[in-house]
């Protein structure tokens, strides 16, 4: 009888062995955590500033504005990252000549993807969990709920095997690693950039003009679904709001005093007959990198074959299976994620 | 007893090309099979076939008598491709761990096959070193070890000698004879028939996607030659030799051979070659017989082999 014993996927043993290897792994590492506690200083930094020149800042208000800054520099970094770390694997192996000789190994090429992903996004999720203990400094100032902590740490692992995602389709689609690298970012981009671009000139297209644009035009951008996790609802009281209620949000303090985020409080932040609202879009970006994660692996896996690439097999009944699994949660939960902003009023009381 | 290799009718198409056509190929077990032809004959196509890597347009393939299918032959084949990469940044042991697991050896059988294979190619010492480090022969050798992990009764090797220097490439025919003697059967290619006339014992001549000639290496010479050739050296006056050949060009002679042509050596004095139309040892003796009549002092008289080179420019020329 023949001995029964599981193996360790080849790739990742040997993409383990080989990634932690050399100066490179350890001084992106390092970069990647210096560039965090630069960060957190700085933010620190301007909130001393602000309180030095009369304003009234709260620990509590330091912690969020700590804990803000860090998260948005932490995702930015990650969005950098992980295609560059994804788009290499499986062109590299066509450019290297390797290619033909897994392919002629019992390995299947379903295999060499999800090894190559996983061993990639592995120390993605290292990067995130080393910067943990700078995300600490938070709990001296408070201020921050544990819950608003933990979805942002999931935001960021579903955000990063998305865009781990969109590398290892594009290394798949294309024989060369400079072009694989070159439309990933693009994609990027255009995830990213072109909701915003759109968000911003979509008042002055409106009718009635200066509507603000709808929460559905930012669910893919990761940007938009952080500001979404890191901004707390307010406290709503009978006939408006209380402005000393509000943890994160304020008027003329509204992004917790840090640069440029008031960018992305369209499609986030509303002014409601109520008081201000803020949708929560990450529940949608969640949904939608989901499915997003799982189309592009099952095109890659489709990619990644030598021959008939596009030849029906059995792996495609389970993506198929997972496809429609969370289309109908999707539409079961249709209530929780898909949100209709309250009809504008002009600018918030007060 | 089935042939290691087996094609039938095995063609493949690229698009409108025809990269081969109706290949009939037959390798015995045990032996060394060299496929040779110029760039773009189809060797490369019949290999990648061969190794399960590309799919038939039409036709069939059978290793040791069963048909091949697409994902089952990787086991009984090994290949090692014409540019081969190897992971620069990989230890020499841990590349042929990398191929092992691939295989799915269980460890315990891992470590003592990695060992044997570094020994079978000669880079025990080397088994620390970065495969970077390694020298093109080295990394060629290393390539094929990692071809044999799984102990397959069939090695593709495609122009295995490309790129070699003169000792890596003996080193490559030693390790051959080893292969040959562990009873693997070795289908080798190149364009380079030198490479293959020494160590294989059949070959088959491939143009344009079609096999020219197929068979053991003396018999393919002598089906190509068609008839013999002789080397002729003489003491002295190599004129008056050349008269008396010349003279038995195109008559019709019983106990003679039939002289199709007489030349002068183009590189050695007083020699010269007569191409014969039969390789009949008897005539040749009676043809010696009847020169020393003549009165001609022949101080060397020999078959000259017609080195494959020569017989595969000659028969491919005029495709």
């Amino acid at each position: 009888m023949r001995a029964w014993h599981v193996q360790l996927n080849p790739i990742i043993v040997k993409e383990v062995r080989t990634r932690m290897r050399g100066m490179r792994p350890y001084l992106i590492l390092t970069g990647f955590l210096v560039l965090l506690a630069l960060t957190g200083l700085g933010i620190y930094q301007l909130m001393l500033q602000q309180a030095r020149f009369g304003g009234t800042v709260l620990s509590a208000q330091v912690g969020q504005a700590l804990f803000r800054g860090l998260s948005f520099v932490e995702l930015l970094l990650i969005i950098m990252l992980a295609p560059a770390l994804t788009s290499a694997t499986i062109s590299s192996e066509r450019e290297q000549l390797t290619y033909d000789m897994l392919m002629a190994t019992p390995l299947r090429p379903g295999q060499l993807l999800w090894g190559k992903l996983l061993a990639a996004l592995s120390y993605l999720f290292l990067l995130i969990f080393a910067s943990l203990p700078v995300f600490s400094i938070v709990l001296v100032f408070g201020g921050v709920e544990p819950r608003a902590l933990v979805k942002t740490v999931a935001l960021l692992l579903v955000t990063t095997v998305t865009f781990g995602a969109i590398g290892l389709f594009c290394s798949s689609l294309f024989r060369r690693t400079a072009r694989a690298t070159t439309v990933a970012y693009l994609l990027v981009v255009l995830l990213i950039g072109i909701p915003l671009l759109i968000g911003a000139v979509w008042g002055q297209f409106s009718n009635p003009p200066g509507q603000p644009p709808p929460p559905m035009l930012y669910y893919l951008n990761p940007l938009s679904a952080l500001f979404a996790v890191t901004t707390i609802e307010p406290g709503v009281i009978e006939g408006g709001f209380d402005p000393g209620m509000m943890p994160f949000i304020a008027f003329d303090f509204s992004t917790g005093g840090l640069p440029f985020l008031h960018l992305l409080s369209s499609g986030v932040i509303f002014y409601g007959p109520a008081g201000v609202v803020v949708i929560p879009i990450y529940r949608a970006t969640l949904i939608g990198y989901s499915l997003m994660t799982v189309l592009l692996c099952w095109m890659s896996a489709h990619l990644v074959l030598p021959h008939r690439r596009w030849q029906l097999r059995w792996t495609d009944l389970g993506f198929a299976l997972l496809l429609i699994g969370l289309v109908v949660i999707a539409y079961l939960t249709y209530g929780w994620w898909y949100l209709v902003p309250p009809p504008l009023v002009m600018g918030p009381a007060g | 007893m089935n042939p290691a290799i087996e094609t039938i009718n095995l063609s493949r198409r690229y698009g409108r090309m025809i990269a081969l056509d109706q290949l009939n190929l037959r390798v015995e077990r045990g032996s060394i099979y060299g496929f040779i032809g110029p760039n773009g004959a189809g060797k490369t196509t019949t290999l990648r076939l061969l190794a399960g890597l590309l799919e038939p347009s039409s036709g069939e393939i059978r290793l040791s008598g069963q048909r091949l299918v697409p994902g089952s032959g990787q086991r009984l084949v090994g290949y090692m491709p014409d540019f081969f990469g190897v992971y620069d940044d990989l230890r020499v042991w841990e590349y042929l761990d990398f191929f092992a697991r691939c295989y799915g050896i269980p460890s315990d059988r891992r470590s003592r096959t990695v060992d044997e294979l570094l020994s079978l190619v000669d880079l025990s010492s080397k088994r620390t070193a970065y495969v970077q480090t390694l020298s093109r022969g080295m990394q060629q050798r290393l390539c094929l070890a990692h071809a044999l992990v799984h102990n397959p009764p069939v090695l593709l090797l495609d122009e295995p000698a490309s790129g070699l220097d003169p000792r890596a490439r003996v080193e490559l025919r030693e390790l051959l004879r080893t292969l040959r003697e562990m009873d693997k059967t070795v289908v080798l290619s190149s364009h380079i028939l030198s490479e293959l006339a020494e160590i294989c014992t059949e070959i088959g001549i491939i143009e344009s996607g079609k096999m020219v000639i197929s068979g053991p290496v003396d018999e393919v010479r002598r089906q190509l030659q068609g008839g013999a050739q002789l080397r002729i050296r003489v003491l002295h006056s190599v004129e008056q030799a050349e008269i008396v050949l010349r003279g038995l060009v195109g008559t019709a002679s019983e106990t003679l051979p039939h002289v199709r042509n007489v030349r002068l050596a183009p590189t050695e004095e007083r020699t010269l070659i007569i191409e014969l139309d039969e390789a009949d040892e008897t005539l040749q003796t009676r043809l010696l017989h009847y020169l020393i009549g003549q009165g001609l002092a022949i101080s060397e008289f020999r078959a000259q082999a017609e080195n494959l080179e020569e017989l595969f420019l000659r028969l491919t020329a005029g495709e």
